[in-house]
């Protein structure tokens, strides 16, 4: 190996050191953009239910938290991921006014109006997006590799 | 000895950091700006449905208190993607300064 080649290969192990070192944030990963709006989708149509009684769609209910939960689990178990965690926290958190806060009041208060559930609908799929748009907005892994 | 180009990587170091700073700055400017005309025109639909009766108080309270934590929540998305717009720099800035080194290598 020439010197040349060598200093090369010891500024490109570097550089490949140096940039895994400096990265703040996790990069997009496909099965968590799923699971997200695969989420958005069953909480939207569950949500066109919440006319009826809590009681009525216990089944759909549990359907939906397992989805939610499959997809704040897998989020949960990779680095770099804490504002992805925060989005989610704020999302379910039955002590807000977004999804969790939705479900809590279906549960306590019975059926919903109609306008209303419209209306969150429209606020909690935004929330949903937020998500979904942060992670669509982080670097693709083959460009975080880019040329080295 | 390989004489790296310095002031390349300094040129094309200052056009990446514009772009992608610029870039974000009026990407999070703009949906900050869309946010707000949004929220305002939702809170009047909202205090129209209440004077309908179509929702009750403590419903439109629900529905302000979700748009705060909305807010919330896009504020924490742009911290995300600030935080893109800079490991897109580094990986940037990481790329020109090797591929000067390889064009200083006879």
């Amino acid at each position: 190996m020439t010197t040349s080649r060598r200093i090369f290969a010891q500024l490109s192990v570097f550089v490949c050191l140096f940039m895994a070192a400096c990265r703040t944030i996790s990069t997009y990963d496909q099965a968590a953009y799923e699971h997200a709006t695969s989420a958005k989708v069953d909480a939207l149509t569950l949500m066109d239910k919440a006319t009826d009684s809590y009681s009525s769609h216990a089944k759909e209910i549990e359907a939906l938290n397992l989805s939610l939960q499959k997809a704040y689990e897998y989020d949960k178990g990779r680095p770099l991921n804490q504002i992805t965690m925060a989005l989610w926290d704020k999302l379910l958190d039955p002590n807000r006014d977004l999804l969790g806060g939705f479900l809590r009041e279906w549960k306590s208060d019975g059926p919903l109006l109609p306008k209303y559930v419209k209306n969150k609908k429209k606020q909690i799929g935004e929330g949903f997006d937020v998500i979904v748009g942060l992670e669509s907005g982080k670097i693709k892994p083959s460009d975080a590799a880019s040329k080295l | 000895m390989a004489q790296i180009d310095w002031k390349n990587i300094e040129s094309q170091t200052v056009t990446l950091a514009k772009t992608l700073l610029n870039g974000y700055a009026q990407q999070a400017t703009q949906d900050a700006r869309d946010f707000q005309a949004k929220a305002e025109q939702q809170i009047a639909e909202w205090l129209g449905d209440l004077a309908k009766g179509d929702i009750t108080k403590k419903k439109f309270t629900s529905l302000v208190r979700g748009e705060r934590d909305l807010a919330e929540m896009r504020a924490l998305k742009q911290v995300g993607l600030a935080q893109v717009a800079l490991d897109t720099f580094t990986n940037g800035f990481m790329e020109i300064v090797l591929n000067a080194a390889l064009a200083a290598i006879p």
